[in-house]
């Protein structure tokens, strides 16, 4: 519904969305888990130049599980899986941006033990600590060429961090919620990635294999997220959420090697991300007990300055339309389809330290399954 | 209900989500792009890795433009292509003439003075066929082009201004032999008979530089002389029919190319290092040779050379080495200072005028250079022509500049531009010096004409 989970507290992701919110769920056990495919394509075309170039995007699945048990009608316990940033990309190998990037994966997938408490059904609190394993996976031309073609460099590395997800929820009257929640700052550094040069001969002294490290901040989020139940039988619900990303974490990627030469040493290619404001709406509507739908949409402006647009990252700003559908074929048991279309508007930019100028398209359709139990 | 909503979102999904962008928007702004010649010398002819090959051609500066004019209507741009990849480079020597192939990036094992192996190894611009057979090569340039003419590309290594004018000029250099239309066409006369409806217009290196990198005395052409000329070759292009367009470009300070800066970053001027006992014993061999002039001294001494007008010098700080220089020679034979090995005695060994760019020669070249670029510009202004002003973006690109993630400058092999020869550009060179040549016939015309990709275009090959 537009992704305003943050004044939810339906089932057990609210662990995820907003760990204040899961005491609030009114069976003993909660159990869900689902999954989307993400369809997406980005078109390039160059500044000044007659050519373009689609980037696939490959088929991204990110899933999510959430499980979570009250042992007393006030306190609640889980445990949330997600994977909550996901990128794989890949552009032609010899496309005109192939020296900045060819293709890139990057993978996090969170897991998330959390405890929540509420006091007197009005406010509830949670905290999860959130550990993040992450995998990176990168492969880029270098402008050195031989009779059989350009230099390549590939990189790739796991890493594993800690942060946090801490969220309190508020219910003062009835049929109004209203939450807060921050989903801390997580430093993916990537340490001893594998980094694979394959250069000409005559250069391969001053390529030598190595090891590299790479830092990929997951940031920060502050949540801020209302809703409200009316109508007969509560047919109806209204939710806002505004989501408040800290993208200026991400100021630059950092490729510091290992073994250092004339031609291989650290390089800061800067991002200078701006943080951003989602705003996101939705609304659900009961048909009977058995069937409710969903609406949703939101703006998600992107965090990257015209000046820093880069291939491996083109991001423009997107603005969603989500719409869903639940079944409750027995008590406790819903089966959710959703489907998230981005109609992604062009933008125009360079990445200015790598003079690389063009316009850029994103789409992406995001069909979702999930299923949910609460018993 | 859930069936219809099952059936549309397969649908919406399974359809593309590729999202359209408006492809570039070429726009002639009715310049007439159908029939492009350009005239020039090695630049414009495609040369590089200092010989003539196949593939050197098929990269040349004016043919990048031509397939970037396709979209604006421009037709076939024909050049008189060369057989071979291996190239063929003429080079005149006392008595006539010596052929060689193209350079390439080899792995050299570095030796001393002995020639024992040292171990280590070298990456230096080599000929890729050694002691080639010098019928062959001569046989490779003279061998009509396998497509007939008349060619779209003009490009005449060593062309100067004057020399475009002259009639029969086939006869005295080969590479226009090779596919002039009669023997007593003129460069000029053969590119105007073609009526181009746009043209390109790129000489005056030659004017200036053919007498110092001979070593001879051949004349800089005067500013007054190229005043007079240069106006007739534009006019004589002008004139020719179809009342073209065009675009005519300035002269790039050659000095400062790798080919003339190059080794002097590595090679002092004074790099001779002597003891009392050894500077004694050269002034008396100097002496008895009649040059008592040069005299030696303990400590840092300049290396001998031979000026222009043939006397003996010193060299003085800010006299610049050339690439062809022979560095073994001066590193193990003692050129520059006494040839030790001579019989009976040791004698003298000045490097020779060819290999060495004296101060007094770079003045003289800037100075004529400055000149046709000022008689340049002052004719693209009166005939209202686009000027490509390749001397300013030289400028630029030897502080460096970056595309597409490339890092380009000056620097010989690691800048990225120039070929092995140290003075022609490689093929990612060509398509940014093409794409300059479309700036300024965007911004003179108002047309809209896509430049070239330049990461189709491979740079330099190391092996």
């Amino acid at each position: 519904m537009g992704l305003i989970g943050t004044s939810l507290s339906n089932d057990a992701s609210s662990l995820f969305y907003n760990p204040g919110g899961a005491p609030f769920v009114n069976e003993k056990w909660s159990f869900s888990g689902g999954i989307s495919f993400v369809f997406a394509r980005s078109t390039f075309q160059a500044k000044d130049v007659n050519y373009q170039a689609t980037m696939k995007h490959e088929l991204n699945l990110p899933f999510y599980f959430y499980a979570a048990y009250k042992p007393t009608k006030n306190l609640s316990v889980g445990l949330a899986v997600n994977t909550p940033y996901g990128n794989r990309l890949s552009w032609d190998d010899t496309w005109k941006g192939r020296y900045l990037i060819q293709n890139l994966s990057f993978k996090a997938m969170t897991f998330q033990p959390t405890i929540s408490y509420k006091f007197k059904d009005i406010v509830g609190i949670g905290i999860g600590l959130v550990y993040a394993y992450g995998t990176v996976d990168l492969n880029k031309a270098i402008p050195l060429e031989s009779a059989s073609g350009d230099g390549t460099l590939h990189i790739n590395g796991t890493t594993g961090h800690f942060g946090f997800n801490a969220g309190i929820m508020v219910h003062p009257v009835k049929g109004l919620s209203v939450g807060v929640d921050y989903r801390s700052k997580i430093e993916m550094k990537v340490k001893g990635a594998t980094a694979t040069f394959n250069v000409p001969q005559s250069l391969r002294a001053q390529f030598p294999e190595n090891k590299v490290d790479v830092m990929l901040p997951l940031p920060a989020n502050l949540d801020f997220g209302a809703s409200y139940t009316f109508g007969k039988n509560n047919q109806w619900m209204v939710g806002i959420n505004l989501c408040y990303v800290f993208w200026n974490t991400y100021d630059s990627l950092v490729f510091d090697f290992e073994t250092k030469t004339s031609a291989v040493g650290r390089t800061a290619n800067p991002a200078m991300y701006e943080s951003r404001l989602i705003e996101r709406i939705g609304v659900e509507y009961k048909i009977n007990n058995m069937v409710a739908v969903r609406l949703g949409g939101y703006y998600d402006p992107s965090p990257v300055p015209t000046e820093y647009m880069n291939p491996q990252t083109p991001s423009v700003n997107e603005t969603g339309i989500t719409c869903g559908l639940s079944l409750y074929p027995t008590k406790g048991l819903c089966i959710d389809a959703a489907f998230l279309y981005l109609m992604g508007a062009t933008k125009e930019g360079t990445y200015s330290p790598d003079n690389f100028a063009g316009t850029y398209r994103t789409g992406f359709n995001i069909p979702g399954i999930g299923l949910t139990y609460n018993f | 209900m859930k069936k219809i909503l099952f059936i549309i979102l397969s649908l919406t999904f399974l359809t593309a989500c590729e999202r359209k962008i408006d492809e570039f928007a070429s726009n002639a702004n009715g310049i007439n792009f159908s029939k492009f010649v350009a005239v020039g010398n090695s630049m414009t002819a495609g040369f590089a890795d200092a010989a003539l090959y196949r593939s050197g051609q098929q990269n040349s500066i004016p043919n990048i433009m031509a397939t970037q004019f396709q979209t604006v209507g421009g037709g076939e741009f024909r050049q008189p292509l060369i057989g071979t990849e291996d190239g063929v480079g003429v080079n005149v020597i006392p008595g006539g003439v010596y052929c060689t192939s193209k350079l390439a990036l080899k792995i050299i094992p570095d030796v001393d003075c002995q020639g024992t192996p040292l171990g280590t190894s070298s990456l230096k611009p080599s000929f890729v066929l050694t002691n080639p057979d010098q019928n062959m090569l001569k046989q490779q340039l003279l061998a009509a082009p396998s497509v007939p003419g008349p060619y779209n590309n003009m490009g005449i290594s060593g062309l100067t201004l004057l020399a475009a004018f002259m009639p029969g000029y086939a006869a005295y250099n080969p590479y226009y032999g090779r596919f002039a239309s009669t023997a007593s066409s003129s460069v000029i006369g053969e590119a105007a008979a073609q009526q181009p409806t746009f043209f390109m217009l790129w000489l005056g290196d030659n004017d200036a530089l053919s007498s110092a990198l001979n070593g001879t005395d051949i004349q800089i052409t005067p500013a007054d002389t190229f005043a007079k000329y240069y106006p007739m070759a534009v006019v004589a292009l002008q004139q020719s029919g179809n009342n073209p367009k065009g675009v005519i470009a300035t002269i790039p300070d050659i000095t400062s190319l790798p080919f003339f800066t190059t080794i002097s970053k590595q090679l002092p001027y004074n790099g001779v290092t002597l003891n009392a006992e050894q500077a004694s014993g050269l002034n008396i061999l100097y002496t008895m040779y009649g040059h008592s002039d040069i005299v030696w001294h303990e400590g840092q001494n300049p290396f001998v050379y031979v000026k222009s007008n043939g006397k003996w010098a010193q060299m003085q700080d800010g006299d610049l080495f050339l690439l062809t220089v022979p560095t073994d020679s001066i590193k193990c034979k003692g050129m520059g200072i006494a040839d030790q090995s001579a019989q009976p005695f040791p004698k003298p060994y000045p490097i020779p005028g060819k290999f060495i760019l004296d101060k007094t020669e770079q003045t003289n070249i800037q100075t004529a250079i400055a000149q046709y670029n000022f008689i340049i510009k002052g004719v693209a202004t009166s005939q209202n022509l686009a000027l490509a002003d390749m001397n300013a973006y030289l400028k630029t690109l030897s502080s460096g500049l970056i595309f597409d993630g490339i890092k380009f400058s000056t620097t010989f092999v690691t800048g990225g531009l120039f070929s092995t020869d140290g003075v022609h550009l490689n093929p990612r060179g060509n398509a940014i010096a093409a794409n300059y040549f479309i700036q300024a016939i965007n911004s003179h015309y108002g047309c809209q004409i896509p430049q070239a990709n330049i990461t189709e275009y491979k740079g330099l090959v190391f092996p």
